[in-house]
């Protein structure tokens, strides 16, 4: 039988604190995320063009059939996994760097972890306008082709070259997101004791290994946590190909939410985008549960 | 005590938090209200139309004020929603379909009158603008649908090639033939070429496309696909297949592609390539002529170039349009609104305004107008009366629009990587624009 336990007036005056000041936090959760998923899911079993509210019909999983026959989906779901599978580790590695980098003590070193944060205090959109720039083929506009022609190579189309202009967009994300990711690394970091450090000098490990023995094992949570939340992100690659490429050069960096967004507004088929949405949501879902399963185990 | 506190903490919390996703990128015009409005009995309407530039808006704070103060019982205001690409408007106003929140007036691009107006979204006007004799013809036809008029535009638009004399005389490019031609017999392809290829050197281009990746490529491109005999859908909007997939629009299609395959034009060409002296030569619309104004060198316009195989002038034409939406609250006062705003004074002051030809005729006899008589914008007017041609009137428009974007910037993006004109892949990009209008139309629309 079990034994009710019988909080103090003292901790039941904490847990109603508690419930109220989650009211807040749950209702926007559920008003933004849970309500409109439900809804996703709700019509995309149904034929609604977006000009039509009042004329929809329900057409079972016809759109969800049409989606997996279209080499559109196939190829921006390709293109969102590319850019996930390789912008994760680049970026939490180079986070991962730059924490090590950050964490030492020494003069100005307040600047540097500013100068690496300060690409996420600016807009994604304006991040994206000035790289579409440096990126310019024209060595008179663009800066990079500027270096290259000063260097005596020749001009790359790096965003409308299907072959590198997704890989343009990969480098750019990962300088701009590194800074965040690098200030996670830095709490975790600063959370492991200098004794761990000093015991293993003592047993002559090397800083290669002080590395990968110390740090990596103390780092576990964490790096789990950054890897989930970076390959979310990834996958929800939107406004770089928008503003930069707008999915082309032939559609080579069409992102899932690019699809869904031209598939639901610039078409009107908000159904079909419904449908496409949902299968996304099951794909990130269970791409995070994997990664989590693989890192966890790691 | 402390949990009233707390609650009373959450709720405000709650409350700011749900204030704070109010706020959108818009600027509101009309300033004036009158007592009417001020006690509830008046008719308020609503317009929503792109922001512009201030000219613009400041010649719509002034009318509004005017309107307002002269009607009490129907005030006015007017919403500028930014317009940050080719399609955020069309986004908008889509989002207010859904949430059933459209204004009582909406400005639509001149190609989608078709597809609001087949949708319900917009109701017709025809009863207020029986007489439409004084505004040109490409204005009337775009605004129609089914016999019935779903909008009306003070403006029209039109497209020309823009060249810059000093780099062209530098090249040794005969100008005098530039001025030569004539609105019945312009430039041909092959002469385009030409003058790209002559000026094309390390610092510039022979040539500059609109790279807008969105209605800006359909709109300015589809003269040439008229000119060399095949537009991009069927007169009756219901098919593409056989019109944009054609042997002659892809014929169309490879003539342009190889402007790029070739290196006279750029395929991410900077921002205001011929303002900048990046470019010898531009197909560009009338607008820019304001934006020339400044320019550090002297230069030209001249007709819209032809297919060598026809000979067919073909411009481009269409603006912005005022259309009343099923969500008008009193579709007669939007009528009486619409009827005044399209005034010939009001025409004239507004294209004044905004640097675009009138849409009615009897605009061009007001001052402000004068300019329009004369080179270059003259060439602008001479090409909407002798040779403009709507888009298609259709309502899987937006689906064509966007689709026909896609499969120009794929095909010149591989034009550019190749250095060459692939026909079968041109061919192929446009089987898809057609196939996915001809889902879309037989979906939605067909009988």
């Amino acid at each position: 039988m079990s034994k009710k336990i019988q909080l103090s007036p003292r901790k039941k005056d904490e847990q109603v604190a508690a419930y109220v000041f989650s009211i807040p936090a749950v209702f926007l959760l559920v008003a933004f995320m849970v309500v409109p998923m439900i809804y996703t899911i709700y019509y995309s079993v149904f034929q609604y063009q977006v000009m039509r509210p009042n004329d929809i019909s329900f057409i079972g999983i016809a759109n969800y059939i049409k989606l997996f026959a279209d080499s559109d989906f196939w190829l921006a779901l390709k293109n969102t996994v590319y850019f996930t599978i390789i912008v994760v580790p680049v970026q939490c590695a180079l986070a991962l760097a730059l924490a090590m980098l950050v964490s030492k003590k020494f003069r100005g070193v307040s600047i540097f972890r500013t100068m690496y944060f300060s690409p996420q205090l600016t807009s994604m959109v304006v991040i994206s306008v000035l790289w579409t720039v440096l990126y310019n083929s024209n060595p008179n506009t663009g800066l990079i082709n500027s270096i290259l022609a000063g260097m005596g190579m020749e001009p790359i189309n790096f965003l409308s070259n299907p072959k590198t202009a997704m890989n343009a967009i990969i480098f750019m994300s990962a300088w701009q997101g590194a800074g965040y990711q690098m200030m996670i690394f830095l709490a975790g970091l600063q959370g492991i004791p200098g004794e761990q450090y000093e015991a293993a000098s003592v047993d002559g490990a090397t800083p290669v290994q002080r590395f990968l023995y110390v740090t990596l094992p103390n780092l576990k949570g964490t790096i789990v946590y950054v890897i989930t939340i970076t390959m979310i992100q990834a996958m929800k690659l939107f406004t770089q190909p928008y503003v930069m490429t707008q999915g082309g050069p032939q559609n080579a960096t069409k992102t899932m939410v690019y699809y869904i967004y031209t598939q639901g507004f610039q078409k009107g088929n908000f159904g079909y985008a419904c449908s496409a949405a949902a299968v996304f949501f099951v794909i990130v879902v269970a791409m995070s549960l994997i990664m989590q399963k693989i890192t966890a185990d790691a | 005590m402390k949990k009233m506190m707390c609650a009373g903490m959450a709720v405000t919390m709650a409350l700011s938090l749900t204030a704070c996703g109010g706020g959108n990128s818009t600027s509101t015009s009309g300033t004036g209200e009158s007592s009417a409005a001020a006690d509830g009995s008046a008719t308020t309407l609503t317009i929503w139309q792109p922001s512009d530039k201030e000219s613009i808006e400041n010649w719509w704070v002034e009318k509004l004020d005017e309107w307002n103060a002269a009607h009490p019982d129907i005030q006015v205001s007017r919403i500028a929603i930014d317009r940050s690409d080719s399609y955020a408007y069309d986004n908008k106003v889509a989002t207010a379909v859904t949430s059933n929140d459209l204004p009582d007036i909406l400005f639509v691009d001149g190609p989608q009158v078709s597809y609001y107006a087949a949708n319900g979204i917009t109701v017709p006007i025809t009863k207020y603008f029986e007489d439409t004799s004084d505004f040109v013809d490409s204005t009337v036809a775009e605004c129609t649908y089914d016999g019935e008029l779903y909008a009306i535009s003070a403006t029209e638009s039109s497209v020309a090639l823009y060249y810059n004399k000093d780099y062209l005389t530098e090249c040794n490019y005969d100008i005098s033939k530039l001025e030569s031609y004539t609105a019945e017999n312009p430039m041909t392809w092959s002469e385009f070429e030409e003058l790209a290829k002559q000026c094309t050197t390390d610092s510039y281009v022979g040539t500059h496309i609109v790279m807008d990746h969105g209605e800006g490529l359909p709109y300015a491109l589809e003269p040439m696909y008229i000119s060399n005999g095949k537009d991009y859908i069927s007169d009756d909007g219901s098919t593409a297949q056989g019109y944009v997939n054609s042997p002659e629009a892809v014929e169309t299609t490879a003539f342009l592609a190889g402007l790029i395959a070739k290196g006279y034009a750029n395929v991410d060409p900077i921002t205001d390539e011929f303002l900048n002296g990046a470019c010898a030569t531009e197909i560009q619309g009338s607008w820019d002529v304001t934006v020339l104004e400044d320019a550090a060198f002297e230069w030209g316009v001249t007709y819209y170039p032809v297919s060598d195989k026809t000979g067919t002038p073909v411009s481009p034409c269409g603006d912005w349009a005022a259309a009343v939406t099923n969500n008008c609250s009193n579709v007669d006062a939007a009528g009486e609104f619409l009827q005044w705003l399209m005034s010939t004074e009001n025409v004239a002051s507004y294209a004044a305004a905004i640097s675009k030809p009138a849409s009615r005729t009897s605009a061009y006899e007001d001052p402000s107008m004068a300019v329009y008589q004369d080179y270059p914008l003259s060439v602008f007017v001479e090409e909407l009366r002798n040779s403009a041609s709507p888009r298609p009137r259709t309502p899987s428009y937006a689906t064509f629009s966007a689709d026909y974007a896609e499969a120009m910037t794929n095909i010149f993006a591989e034009a550019a990587s190749n250095g060459a004109v692939e026909e079968s892949y041109i061919q192929e990009q446009l089987d898809n624009v057609a196939a996915s209008f001809e889902e879309d139309y037989n979906t939605y629309y067909a009988q």
